[in-house]
């Protein structure tokens, strides 16, 4: 008792000593608070904002190139599948198979990405905007390679060798579109995956196109 | 209980060394340390020099350093603010984002049973509303691919594109043909798109998707092209599915039944 009494004497003179001091540590408890609940919304804050800054923006070239690619891209799948229903030729069916699956299969891996980036799959941003000197390479919203809907109506219609050579011819100058764009978005971009993906397209339909001149030849030459 | 006393002194001292951090003389800040330093049974003796220390405290305040650190504060806090509300509003979904444009109709909020049915049916469909917006459809799809059709084609085809996230335009049939040239522009080369003419349209132009519509009688109104670009692929109700594969035909649904096409869902 009489220790606690002394103690409470030495707290009423410590607090007569420095003011008021209860109402000091009141502000000292309220400022950590303060300091906590800052602290707390800056770091949510920063979090929120950190991954948007370290991934690429709406309209930078990597976000360009997987819209654009994409819907490049969905054209292949469409002349593939054609190909690959019509044509009585085994190379032909396969090539299809391989170009129509791998295509649509890296549409996923892009439009994925757009989305991991909280980026729209669109955009109000006219095609091939992301590439430097692009002006002029669009026609009629056809980009580099693309087949216009006359030659596309065409290719339905065909048969046999004639279906095959139109195909053939069709696809390697889609290639020689989408490779152009690839080699555009692997310089410009430093993102790790769009350099990865844009770089295995060049690579496999510079493959493609050999492969292509091959059967190109061979049925012609029969 | 002696363990309250000591605990409580030292953080009396702690206070007054903070309060003397600023002008009060150095004299003073050690008398302050120097009463709070003593023993719970002595500190009555400290009541002598009360008087003195509380002038110090109040006017130990340095305004200097706390403006500033304020300032960045508030600084700091408005960039993170700014940079948190733009991360939010570009991540506004695009469902939010298609209904802040005027005139769109959400016919999926309707929860129609007969716009949100999806089975596939053959032969002629009736539907809700004009141009449908959802609803049973034909086993094949319209091809979506950016194809751009002269003549009208069969709902029930159409209708099962648009659950692939293609965006239909469709204009009156008879529409002036630079205005359909101006509609052919959003389409060409663009995948998820396709148009054609409707017979009995109410207005000189409709675009829908799976469940939003917008009518407009102006070809060049902006908000055509912000519907298409919030709804686009977006409204698809099976994500990754292509639009092409499907029927390249127009006509009604009987005569386009033996077109070209997958029968996939």
């Amino acid at each position: 008792m009489t220790v606690s009494t002394d103690s409470d004497a030495a707290a009423e003179a410590a607090a007569s000593v420095n003011g008021n001091r209860p109402g000091r540590a009141r502000r000292g408890w309220l400022l950590i608070g303060a300091a906590l609940l800052v602290g707390t919304m800056l770091g949510l804050g920063i979090g929120l904002v950190i991954p948007h800054l370290r991934t690429p923006g709406d309209d930078s070239v990597e976000a360009g190139f997987l819209r654009d690619m994409s819907t490049h891209h969905a054209q292949a799948v469409e002349m593939s599948m054609i190909a690959h229903e019509k044509s009585t030729d085994p190379d032909i069916v396969y090539l299809a198979n391989d170009i129509a699956l791998t295509q649509h299969g890296q549409i996923g891996y892009m439009q994925a990405w757009l989305r991991d980036w909280n980026l729209s799959p669109t955009s109000s941003e006219q095609p091939m905007a992301w590439m430097p000197d692009s002006a002029g390479s669009v026609v009629n919203g056809l980009m580099p390679g693309m087949a216009t809907a006359d030659q596309l109506a065409t290719l339905r219609k065909a048969t046999g060798k004639d279906l095959d050579v139109q195909y053939l011819t069709l696809m390697r100058a889609h290639h020689l579109g989408g490779i152009h764009m690839a080699q555009e978005a692997e310089r410009l971009s430093s993102n790790d995956d769009v350099t990865w993906l844009a770089g295995t397209m060049v690579a496999s339909q510079q493959g493609e196109i050999a492969l292509i001149d091959d059967m190109l030849k061979k049925i012609q030459g029969s | 209980m002696s363990t309250p006393g000591p605990e409580r002194v030292p953080s009396s001292v702690k206070v007054g060394k903070t309060s003397g951090q600023g002008k009060p003389p150095t004299a003073a800040k050690s008398a302050a340390a120097k009463s709070g330093g003593n023993r719970p049974g002595a500190a009555k003796g400290g009541k002598g020099r009360k008087p003195v220390t509380p002038v110090k405290v109040s006017g130990g305040r340095s305004w200097g350093p706390i403006a500033v650190i304020g300032l960045v504060a508030v600084i700091a806090l408005g960039i993170i603010g700014f940079g948190v509300f733009s991360v939010v509003r570009g991540s506004r979904s695009w469902e939010d984002k298609v209904a802040d444009i005027q005139g769109v109709v959400n016919y999926r909020a309707q929860k129609n049973a007969q716009i949100d049915a999806r089975d596939h049916k053959d032969g002629t469909l009736t539907y809700v509303t004009s141009p449908p917006v959802g609803g049973a459809h034909n086993a094949t799809p319209q091809n979506c691919n950016g194809d751009v059709y002269d003549a009208p084609i069969a709902n029930e085809h159409a209708v099962h594109s648009l659950e692939h996230g293609a965006v239909w335009i469709t204009y009156k049939q008879g529409l002036a043909a630079d205005q359909v040239a101006v509609l052919q522009k959003k389409v060409e080369g663009k995948d998820y798109t396709f148009m054609s003419p409707y017979a009995g349209l109410d207005k000189n132009v409709s675009v829908q998707v799976w469940g939003y519509q917008l009518k407009t009688d102006d070809v060049n109104d902006s908000r055509i092209d912000e519907f298409i670009k919030d709804t686009r692929i977006l409204a698809a109700l099976e994500p990754g599915i292509s639009c092409s594969g499907g029927n390249t035909t127009t006509g009604p649904v009987t005569a386009a039944a033996t077109g070209t096409g997958m029968t996939g869902s």
